[in-house]
């Protein structure tokens, strides 16, 4: 029986890859735009403009505070009574976009407020204006806080793909539902299933830990 | 750069963007309102239970982790890296479809809270472990200069400080935990988001649903939150975050 | 820039009656007083006399509540001055040095040319490296901050600011954070600077540097200015008590 499974599994592996295809492209392209959002978003929270800041950090708790299946759903459900009609894919992007963008910006203004104020001072005494203080003087230094938690929100954002299983897409772990209804092993269909997250994520991991122990070992003094 | 207190503007967003619904129906939320509440109540008590596992696979976890042996530390590592690698939506069906197949046949408000339990469970152990190891070695090796036993070290010297700094963190891990529980009602849980599931799928109003429960996981989150910025005061911890 | 300096007065620095608090503190009261071009001036007094707040001023790190502050000829706070432009015009040296760490001391003397003042890259590099060699510096173009004892660091700090050619340069305590050692060098990079008629406001301690370059000492206590004079008055024949209380304290170490 057990054979029967395997054959039954093999057969169906155009499908996981597939779902594995869907995952790494919806991962992909929200960590792009999550990243470029997040940092403009987090940048944008530290400038003076208190009403700006205040409705980043507004938007960011309501995120933050919501569970992201309850998101997915008012995202792909709500939007089209404001006239937004939207496929299950670009309702996952949106999703996910936006989810990363939060807790990215979260890690990007700790970065940003753990550079001393001196070093901001010393860029505005020499005449550099706003971006340019950003660009060459803050964010370099930013980056030893920011990189470590950033490579870890990667790994979360692609775990959390996951739950646009929930509208339908069908990713990897829809895949693993599609299967264990005609393969009744759920143990073994999902423990595939996780070795293909695995896969994309434990790399990840360990780079997140290398860079820890990099930035905390070259520059501990700065560490707070 | 002061930031200022942003629970305020959360509520005026949610409030403006519900009058540009039409047909936004207030009188359904309260209709369902008792729904909502056994949802919002089954959601915590089960948190807290999962919660209470946690910690319980986490100690165990931390304190096999930190053993020089291998024997336990291999196996602990392994189990924590294959939890974080992985989605929990796929662990939960990983138990939800594979336990039958042992011949478990559980509850699925048990798998669930079984699935929480041993998720969390691995972060907890990391945020254990940290807090141990950041301990300064002085404090172990005063200890052990005044020539108390493995046993007595941890529980007078180490776990005391370390219980200090881990309680923000796990704070932190429980909002998680809250969040995740939502995933149990794709296994048909009854709790919060399945109440907000039937709302749409019985009247066609989702936005009423999911606007209405979102607003309790805000709540149960801003509490989580407030909790852990006090527990952080109390204990006299400085720059104590969420 | 130079053209509308004559029509507000001759001074390059001039505070005419300002005040500044914290909060209840007023940390800088009725200050007036005027540098003129070329001229050396050192501020000191007791900490917490608001002497750094006096030139954290001039750049724009502090504002001012009222009086006015009129810097080669532009009025701080108006709306016409364009802040930015003006502080290409004052160079700082912080306490703390505040180098970029992720920049070697080539690229903290180059950043600020090349992106404020535009200057093409191989040309801000060949005046870096002269600089550099000005301060003594010719064989650390590439080190990096972490890599430089202190005194390396401000000498590279007094470098950045001279790579902007400015007209003004403000000293906050410079030697300060130094070890006793390498206080001698900073200073001597300081001295060649004055020697070559820069306008500088200096908040120092280091009498000896007073004495040899400062054509006036101001001297400060609770955020007003007791006493302005020649070094050489001020050091012979303090006028107030507060100074001699001052000068024996700072005199006997």
């Amino acid at each position: 029986m057990i054979w029967q499974q395997l054959q039954s599994l093999v057969g169906s592996y155009p499908l996981a890859l597939r779902g594995l295809g869907m995952t790494v492209m919806l991962s992909l392209i929200s960590l792009v735009l999550g990243t470029l959002i997040g940092f403009g978003l987090g940048i944008l929270r530290t400038g003076g403009n208190r009403l700006v800041s205040g409705a980043i950090g507004a938007w960011v708790d309501l995120i933050r505070g919501t569970p992201f299946l309850v998101q997915i759903f008012l995202i792909f459900f709500i939007l089209p009574e404001f006239g937004i009609e939207l496929d299950a894919f670009t309702a996952g992007i949106i999703a996910l976009t936006n989810l990363a963008a939060c807790f990215i910006c979260e890690i990007v203004v700790a970065g940003i407020r753990s550079v001393p104020t001196g070093q901001v001072e010393a860029a505005l005494a020499s005449g550099l204006s706003r971006w340019q203080r950003m660009r060459q003087v803050v964010l370099p230094q930013a980056m030893r806080i920011v990189l470590p938690p950033l490579v870890g929100q990667y790994v979360l954002l692609i775990k959390d793909s996951s739950v646009v299983s929930a509208i339908g897409l069908t990713d990897l772990t829809r895949v693993g539902w599609l299967v264990v209804q005609r393969v009744p092993n759920g143990l073994l269909v999902f423990f595939l299933v996780g070795v293909g997250y695995f896969i994309v994520c434990y790399p990840l991991i360990l780079l997140a830990r290398r860079l820890e122990q990099r930035m905390g070992a070259a520059h501990g003094e700065v560490q707070l | 750069m002061a930031i200022p207190d942003t629970s305020h503007y959360c509520l005026l967003t949610t409030a403006y963007s519900l009058t540009m619904l039409e047909n936004f129906s207030f009188r359904t939320i309260v209709e369902y309102l008792p729904l909502f509440g056994q949802g919002l109540v089954t959601t915590v008590w089960l948190s807290l239970l999962s919660f209470a596992g946690a910690l319980a696979v986490g100690i165990v976890l931390a304190a096999m982790n930190l053993q020089r042996g291998w024997l336990f530390r291999v196996p602990a590592k392994a189990y924590i890296d294959a939890v974080r690698a992985t989605p929990l939506l796929a662990q939960l069906y990983f138990l939800y479809f594979g336990l039958p197949r042992l011949g478990i046949i559980l509850p699925e408000l048990v798998v669930g809270i079984l699935a929480l339990s041993l998720n969390s469970g691995a972060y907890v152990a990391e945020i254990i472990r940290a807090g141990i190891l950041s301990i300064p070695r002085g404090q172990v090796e005063a200890g052990v200069a005044s020539g108390m036993t493995y046993v007595q070290r941890m529980r007078l010297v180490i776990l005391p400080q370390a219980f200090k700094v881990t309680i923000p963190p796990l704070l932190g891990q429980a909002i998680v935990l809250v969040k995740d529980s939502a995933l149990l009602s794709l296994i048909a849980v009854a709790e919060l988001t399945r109440a907000g599931q039937l709302l749409a799928s019985d009247r066609f109003m989702p936005a009423e649903g999911f606007v209405t429960i979102a607003a309790f996981y805000l709540l149960l989150y801003y509490g989580l939150k407030g909790l852990a910025a006090l527990s952080g005061r109390w204990l006299g911890l400085a720059g104590a975050r969420t | 820039m130079t053209s509308n300096r004559s029509k507000n007065g001759a001074g390059m620095i001039e505070f005419r009656g300002v005040n500044k608090w914290f909060g209840a503190l007023n940390v800088l009261k009725d200050i007036t007083l005027s540098v003129e071009p070329r001229e050396v001036v050192v501020v000191c007094g007791p900490s917490g006399s608001g002497k750094s707040t006096l030139i954290r001023c001039i750049n724009g790190l502090e504002t001012i509540r009222d009086g006015d502050l009129v810097v080669d000829g532009q009025r701080l706070g108006d709306p016409a001055t364009n802040m930015t432009r003006l502080r290409t015009e004052i160079g700082f040296v912080f306490q703390s040095f505040n180098l970029y760490p992720h920049k070697t001391a080539l690229e903290n003397v180059t950043l600020a040319p090349i992106h404020v003042r535009k200057i093409p890259r191989a040309e801000a590099e060949k005046a870096g490296r002269e600089l550099l060699a000005k301060v003594g510096l010719a064989d650390k173009v590439n080190a990096y901050p972490a890599q430089l004892s202190g005194g390396q660091q401000q000498r590279v700090a007094i470098a950045r600011c001279l790579g902007m050619r400015p007209k003004i340069m403000l000293f906050d305590e410079p030697t300060s954070a130094l070890d006793p050692e390498m206080i001698s060098e900073v200073l001597d990079v300081m001295v060649a600077v004055a020697e070559e008629g820069m306008t500088m406001m200096v908040v120092t301690h280091e009498m000896g540097f007073a004495r040899k370059v400062a054509q006036r000492v101001v001297f400060m206590d609770a955020g007003a200015i007791v006493e302005s004079g020649t070094p050489e008055e001020f050091f012979s024949h303090p006028k107030t008590d507060r100074s001699r209380a001052f000068l024996s304290k700072i005199l006997r170490h």
